[in-house]
């Protein structure tokens, strides 16, 4: 951890790009001159590290919410079974993570990307005897291996496009992509085909959403929280899924995206936005419930990437890691004490966890966008920024409205929860009664309680600033708040104050008994639990289209494969059959076939042989 | 002396392969199963014998007669071991008929 502050503290102090190429995979050296060959320049693949402001950013977020989970796993996986395997497959995933977000190309980047989702698949299915854990890593495994093709094949593409045209030095003596290859030197290079770049920018999309959990892709990440909750927090909170983020993030600063690809990402961001949140506010479960905001708060960093606005995306990356990690050790906590996940079963929780409580509050406060916690900073950046390209960007207005309504939900959704958990009496005594854990669990809450406050604040720090500045390129952040800056703070405060509200009226004022079958709108309850139906289409295509092509392929194994095997073996067993029936074992029938063959040899000698001689002479 | 044809010879010995042949495909009785192959066996021996004859380098012929008389000779061991094999054949089924020896069926 500290190495990783340090390192971002340089960065801010004097930010630019350093890189150290460690070792060479393969090198291929510039053919001699008159044969262009594919590539002209030479080529080499190497594994290297590279520290900008973008991953310093990164860097913090890893290494700091890394150390606090593993700091409160000591308590929170005491009692648990196969710690050593707990342990080493969190250390391999803040090793990777540390990887992926040091690495100085996209090849080496894909690698780490792999290995993180590798542990997280290992991390998700840590009860791997519970069916349903085992079921959702190999959900999470199968649906981000859909984005990792798209990954590779973006890679690809990419490769293919500039590869072999960068001009010298670049490419060859730092293997593809992120060293040399930002806007200035790609200015250099001759323009690329724009149809693979906007098929290639697709694919790229396709990769982050599918670690990012993005619309459609989004359907493993609830899954996901049968894991443990450090696991929730670390990885499918603050850093893996962020990844993909950062992936946009990287692509956008290194290669730029197409209009098209933009519009693409912005739209994905803006949908996803929403449609997570509505999810959000009917979950029964308070991991599942923080689960939707993680997805609908990558949605809007996905947004704020696609728009040019970069770095506000990872902003709000930053500040969402800690108090998103806040409220799932805070929810960890919760059902460390309880043991139960179920929102309905609580209550009441204040009077005897009131650290835990008041952590859940910031967190939510900070989610909401309520100033001046952290979220408020950052995501009334991101929508500012996002609303000063409506202008030349009119197609992107549907999906700033719905970022911009997702504020509202945003409060309630989350408030909900904390109405339902710590508000009111205990409804259920059949649990246990909850007390707040010991200091290895506190204080990661609250070291994350105090980042979940100032981390919005840092952005006022000339270091931080330079950061956020530098690490674009291209957009930094909206730099003055104008008068319509601040109308839009005012509008997206007073939805996010409205949410919070509701929720109270709905579910903390007592006016309503907090049962599930209280809730308002059955119908659309039904809908927002059965998540739209995607997971059902998902299902349907597992069962339906898969088992036809399976049913086909079985039919191929069984009777064609199998039925020459079997023709073969039919026909051989035939054969000896047949041919045991000679074997009489009567030495009369043995003498008769010595005679036969005698009389074949003879024959042999005395036509067949002299007739060849005759037909193509002898020697 | 009138030389004989030689060819007239072989069809001595031919004709007397084929009723060694015809012997060992159709007899069921063992001993006389071992007859027909002895007489096969002599008319092979009288090839020698003739081939011997007709040499037209005399030490060639010698060559010749040296075999049919190690022929002989395997021919005398091999009826020892044919009848030793009908004894013991008796001994096991009380009959020297080859037609119910066939243990050896596939």
């Amino acid at each position: 951890m500290a190495v990783g502050v340090l390192i971002a503290l340089g960065e801010s102090l004097s930010p630019g790009t350093y890189t150290d190429v460690r070792f060479t995979w393969l090198h291929l050296p510039a053919p001699p001159p008159g044969h262009p060959g594919a590539f002209p320049n030479g080529f080499s693949l190497v594994m290297g590290t590279l520290v900008d402001p973008l991953s310093a950013l990164m860097l913090v977020v890893v290494t700091v919410v890394g150390f606090l989970v593993m700091l409160y796993s000591i308590e929170y996986m005491r009692k648990e079974r196969g710690l050593p395997r707990y342990y080493a497959e969190l250390s391999l995933f803040l090793a990777a993570m540390n990887g992926l977000v040091l690495a100085d190309n996209l090849l080496e980047f894909f690698l780490f990307w792999e290995l993180v989702g590798l542990c997280s698949y290992f991390l998700i299915g840590f009860h791997y005897e519970r069916p349903a854990a085992a079921s959702a890593a190999k959900e999470a495994f199968l649906v981000t291996r859909v984005g990792d093709v798209m990954f590779l094949l973006g890679i690809f593409l990419y490769f293919a496009v500039y590869g072999a045209k960068g001009p010298g030095l670049g490419w060859a003596a730092s293997g593809f992509l992120f060293v040399q290859g930002n806007h200035a030197f790609l200015a250099g290079v001759p323009a690329g085909n724009p149809t693979l770049l906007t098929v290639a920018g697709i694919m790229i999309l396709g990769g982050a959403a599918g670690k990012s959990a993005q619309f459609p892709l989004d359907v493993w990440l609830p899954d996901a929280m049968e894991g443990p909750t450090t696991v929730s927090a670390l990885i499918h909170a603050a850093t893996m899924v962020a990844a993909g983020v950062y992936l946009l993030a990287v692509t956008s600063v290194f290669l730029g995206f197409t209009a098209f690809d933009s519009l693409l990402i912005v739209a994905l961001g803006g949908i996803t936005t929403f449609f997570a949140a509505t999810m959000a506010v009917v979950q029964p479960d308070i991991k599942r419930v923080i689960a939707y905001s993680t997805i609908s708060q990558l949605g809007y960093m996905v947004l704020a990437v696609g728009a040019g606005f970069t770095m506000v995306g990872l902003y709000h990356l930053f500040t969402h890691a800690f108090f998103k990690a806040l409220l799932f050790l805070a929810a960890g906590a919760v059902i460390h004490a309880v043991g139960t996940q179920d929102l309905f079963r609580m209550g009441g929780l204040r009077k005897r966890m009131p650290l835990t409580a008041a952590a859940f509050a910031i967190g939510g406060l900070a989610l909401a966008g309520i100033p001046p916690f952290a979220g408020f900073w950052s995501k009334d950046d991101l929508l500012a920024g996002v609303y000063s390209t409506l202008g030349s960007h009119p197609a992107y207005w549907p999906f700033f409205l719905l970022a911009f309504a997702t504020v509202f939900l945003t409060g309630y959704y989350i408030f909900r929860a904390w109405f339902l958990a710590f508000s009111g009496e205990p409804r259920d005594p059949s649990l246990h009664a909850g007390h707040e854990g010991p200091w290895e669990m506190t204080v990661p809450l609250v070291i994350l309680s105090a980042l979940a406050v100032v981390a919005g604040l840092f952005v006022y720090l000339p270091g931080f600033q330079a950061l956020l500045l530098h690490g674009g390129g291209v957009a930094g952040i909206p730099p003055v708040y104008g008068t319509t800056q601040l109308l839009l703070s005012a509008v997206g405060v007073s939805l996010a104050g409205g949410g919070i509200l509701v929720a109270w009226a709905l579910w903390g004022s007592g006016r309503i008994v907090p049962t599930p079958s209280a809730a308002p709108a059955a119908g659309m309850r039904r809908v927002l639990l059965a998540r739209y139906g995607i997971k059902s289409a998902y299902d349907w295509l597992g069962a339906t289209g898969v088992y036809t092509v399976a049913r086909a392929a079985d039919f191929f194994d069984r009777f064609v494969i199998d039925g020459a095997v079997h023709g073969f073996e039919r026909a051989f067993g035939d054969l000896s059959e047949r041919m045991r029936r000679i074997q009489t074992g009567l030495v009369s029938d043995y003498a008769s076939y010595v005679v036969g063959g005698l009389l074949v040899v003879a024959a042999l000698l005395l036509v067949v042989a002299p007739y060849l001689v005759g037909r193509f002479g002898g020697g | 002396m009138t030389a004989l044809p030689l060819g007239g010879f072989l069809a001595l010995s031919s004709a007397l392969l084929g009723v060694g042949l015809f012997g060992i495909l159709t007899r069921r009785n063992f001993v006389l199963l071992l007859i027909a192959i002895e007489i096969a066996m002599n008319a092979a021996i009288l090839n020698f014998v003739y081939f011997a004859a007709f040499a037209p380098v005399p030490a060639l012929g010698l060559t010749g007669q040296e075999i049919a008389v190690v022929l002989i000779g395997f021919a005398a061991t091999e009826v020892a071991v044919g009848l030793a094999i009908v004894l013991a054949l008796h001994r096991l089924r009380g009959s020297i008929n080859v037609a119910q020896a066939t243990d050896l069926n596939g």
